[in-house]
């Protein structure tokens, strides 16, 4: 590490007001294109690459950053202040974030949720520029029992996202992984289920399941109690959250942070796997994990500083080995190459007058974010208070064309308003879309190194233990499940009990 | 919610049996025994345990107690909103994105009964002219086009 060359990139970075507006720019955008349901953060950066051809390639690569940041960001604000995550990396943001804004807490939760973000995002970058080749190494160890045990450890996290019912949490996270298998199969690419679809043999893309479950469902039901469901009007006053509630929060955010930074180094993983462990081991350590899914402030810190400290984590790999950690970061490694760099460990050797602003670049992005993020707090909450009869239309209309824009295809509207309508049973009838969500996301990864580590080891299942990164992922998630399982079924009791000496005290 | 459980419960084991038996023809493509039909099959054996152990639940009397029920008012409403929504997206094509859009947001908020005409014509003249112009000049993904624009 040359400390001379880094300070000289943040001065190159915060200084040239140019430099320093092309940040904003990128994080200003990134926001904008994270909070629209249907676009991602990797969409946002693969459209805003032809615009750095131009520029200086260091101006156009922080840019960039300042948009991975932004855009991974942005989607918790839709999924607090409309219930649709606007990445899927913001969907387990929704679990809490919603509900506290239906409690006309919105203003509060963005706050919750930008701070948490620029916490995770600044660490991961700090851990990115000091820590880079140690973390590389052992994310390089990674084969496919390996990445079947993140899966399994991560799938594992669908007890602590089954809301009241764990047994209906597992069906439908196994009715998730049912889904996963239409399409081609990855090893043999065999169409499976499709029936004879032409439009089926890619599966089931994931960005219009994500917005069915989370925003059609939620339209559909907006819809029918549209007479009944009193208006919320959502507080504009202490937006901002206390010291003290910070500081309530602090540890699972420094814990959630450690999650995400390691998540992202992995190649292959990503920022919503991040999230959604992150908020997990939240919940499965806290002294009332029943508060979960209420609304309650550590619900949203927990998912936001994961996700975001992801983004640093995800460069580690792209920076040091030329593998990207996950897809944002195999977008940028295109615009890298592009502008003549190759990522890698030479990158660091030939070309420290690139590397040191990308350092510079992530960690200024994270306090313009910080800015950008508290500034228009007021602006944010007031959306909540616009009449749902003008509200909701405009996120039925958001939710068309998020499902439209991925393929440009009508039949992924089309599927993302059947998933919708299924959705929105589901939840009448106790059955929560969040493990549908995370099956869709690790299902793929699931089946594939499953499949390619009995083919390596010819049938032999003790390849998954006798392999010590594998090894020890199976045994936590064991752990994790398990006493999830019985701190939950406990809480529950313990709710139970509660509400029937309520109503004793009140006959 | 013990009736309606049960009736899941039977639901999914149909459809694990028939995923299972389904996902049999694709043997046939694959030398490996690890092949295009092993995960499906897992998760159908997976799925008919957990069917079953809801039907189970829900016989103990340990099934959850109903919240909402659904309002059939309500949910006639909803059946066509989604008409509503069958019809712009054919419309989109014949008269164009943004037109298509504000006709669907005027006639939505219209059914929903949403007060004031000036509201109705201006809320859903500027989301569709917002939102046509964010993806047309901002983010450049073009939009369906028709006669108008």
């Amino acid at each position: 590490m040359q400390f001379d060359l880094l300070f000289g990139a943040f001065g190159k970075v915060m200084l040239d007001p140019i430099n320093f507006l092309f940040v904003f720019i990128g994080v200003t955008a990134g926001i904008i294109v994270g909070a629209l349901p249907g676009l991602t953060a990797t969409m946002g950066v693969a459209l805003l690459i032809p615009f750095t051809f131009g520029l200086d390639p260091v101006r156009g690569l922080i840019m960039l950053l300042g948009l991975f940041s932004g855009g991974i960001y942005g989607g918790s604000i839709s999924a607090i202040l409309i219930g649709i995550p606007g990445t899927p990396s913001a969907a387990a943001t929704v679990l809490d974030g919603h509900p506290m804004g239906k409690k006309g807490l919105a203003g509060k939760a963005i706050g919750m949720a930008t701070i948490a973000s620029f916490f995770g995002g600044l660490m991961s970058a700090l851990i990115m520029t000091f820590c880079s080749p140690q973390i590389a190494r052992i994310a390089l160890k990674f084969g496919p029992p390996e990445f079947f045990a993140l899966a399994f450890f991560g799938l594992g996290i669908i007890i602590t996202v089954s809301g009241k019912s764990i047994l209906k949490g597992l069906i439908s996270g196994i009715f998730g992984l049912m889904i996963t298998t239409i399409g081609f199969d990855p090893l043999s690419g065999c169409p499976r289920l499709t029936f004879g679809s032409i439009e089926l043999l890619g599966g089931i893309t994931f960005i219009p399941a994500l917005i069915g479950l989370f925003g059609y469902a939620q339209v559909f039901q907006e819809i029918e109690k549209i007479l009944t469901l009193p208006s919320v009007k959502s507080e504009l006053k202490n937006i901002i959250p206390k010291l003290n509630e910070i500081k309530s929060v602090f540890k699972t955010m420094v814990k959630s942070m450690l999650i995400g930074t390691f998540i992202g180094a992995v190649p292959g993983t990503g920022c919503d796997v991040a999230a959604f462990v992150s908020y997990g081991e939240a919940r499965r350590s806290s002294k009332h994990p029943e508060k979960f899914g209420s609304g309650i402030l550590e619900g949203v810190a927990a998912p936001e500083t994961g996700n975001n400290a992801a983004t640093g984590g995800a460069m580690i790999p792209m920076l040091t080995l030329g593998v990207p950690g996950d897809a944002v970061t195999a977008v940028l490694m295109g615009a890298l190459t592009i502008h003549n760099f190759q990522p890698g460990p030479l990158l660091f050797k030939d070309h420290p007058e690139v590397v040191y602003p990308i350092f510079a670049g992530m960690i200024v992005a994270q306090f313009v974010m910080l800015g950008v993020g508290l500034g228009g707090l007021r602006f944010f909450a007031r959306i909540i208070n616009i009449d749902r009869r003008i509200l909701t239309p405009i996120i039925f209309l958001l939710c068309i064309v998020g499902s439209y824009v991925m393929r440009f295809s009508f039949f992924d509207v089309g599927v993302s308003l059947i998933i919708g309508i299924i959705a929105y049973f589901m939840n009448y009838y106790g059955f929560p879309g969040s493990p549908i969500l995370l099956a869709l996301i690790l299902g793929p990864m699931a089946e594939q190194n499953l499949r390619r580590s009995l083919i390596i080891s010819h049938g032999d299942p003790l390849i998954f233990i006798t392999r010590p990164i594998s090894a020890a992922f199976i045994i936590i998630g064991i752990f994790i499940i398990i006493t999830s399982y019985y701190r939950i079924k406990k809480a529950m009791e313990r709710e139970a009990l509660a509400s029937i000496a309520e109503k004793e005290k009140v006959d | 919610m013990k009736k309606e459980d049960i009736g899941i419960g039977v639901g999914l084991i149909i459809l694990s049996i028939w995923l299972f038996w389904y996902v049999g023809r694709y043997r046939a493509f694959e030398i490996y025994i690890y092949g295009p039909d092993f995960f499906p099959k897992i998760l159908a054996v997976m799925m008919a345990i957990l069917g079953q152990s809801l039907i189970i639940n829900a016989v103990l009397g340990n099934s959850l107690k109903m919240g909402d029920r659904i309002d059939p008012k309500g949910f006639i409403r909803m059946l066509i909103s989604i008409a509503i929504c069958i019809g712009y997206l054919f419309l989109t094509n014949i008269l164009g994105f943004a037109t298509a859009t504000f006709v669907f947001l005027f006639v939505l908020m219209t059914f929903l009964k949403q007060k004031g005409l000036f509201i109705r014509i201006f809320g859903s003249l500027a989301t569709a002219i917002l939102v046509w112009a964010i993806f047309r000049y901002f983010l450049i993904i073009p939009l369906p086009e028709g006669w108008l624009f």
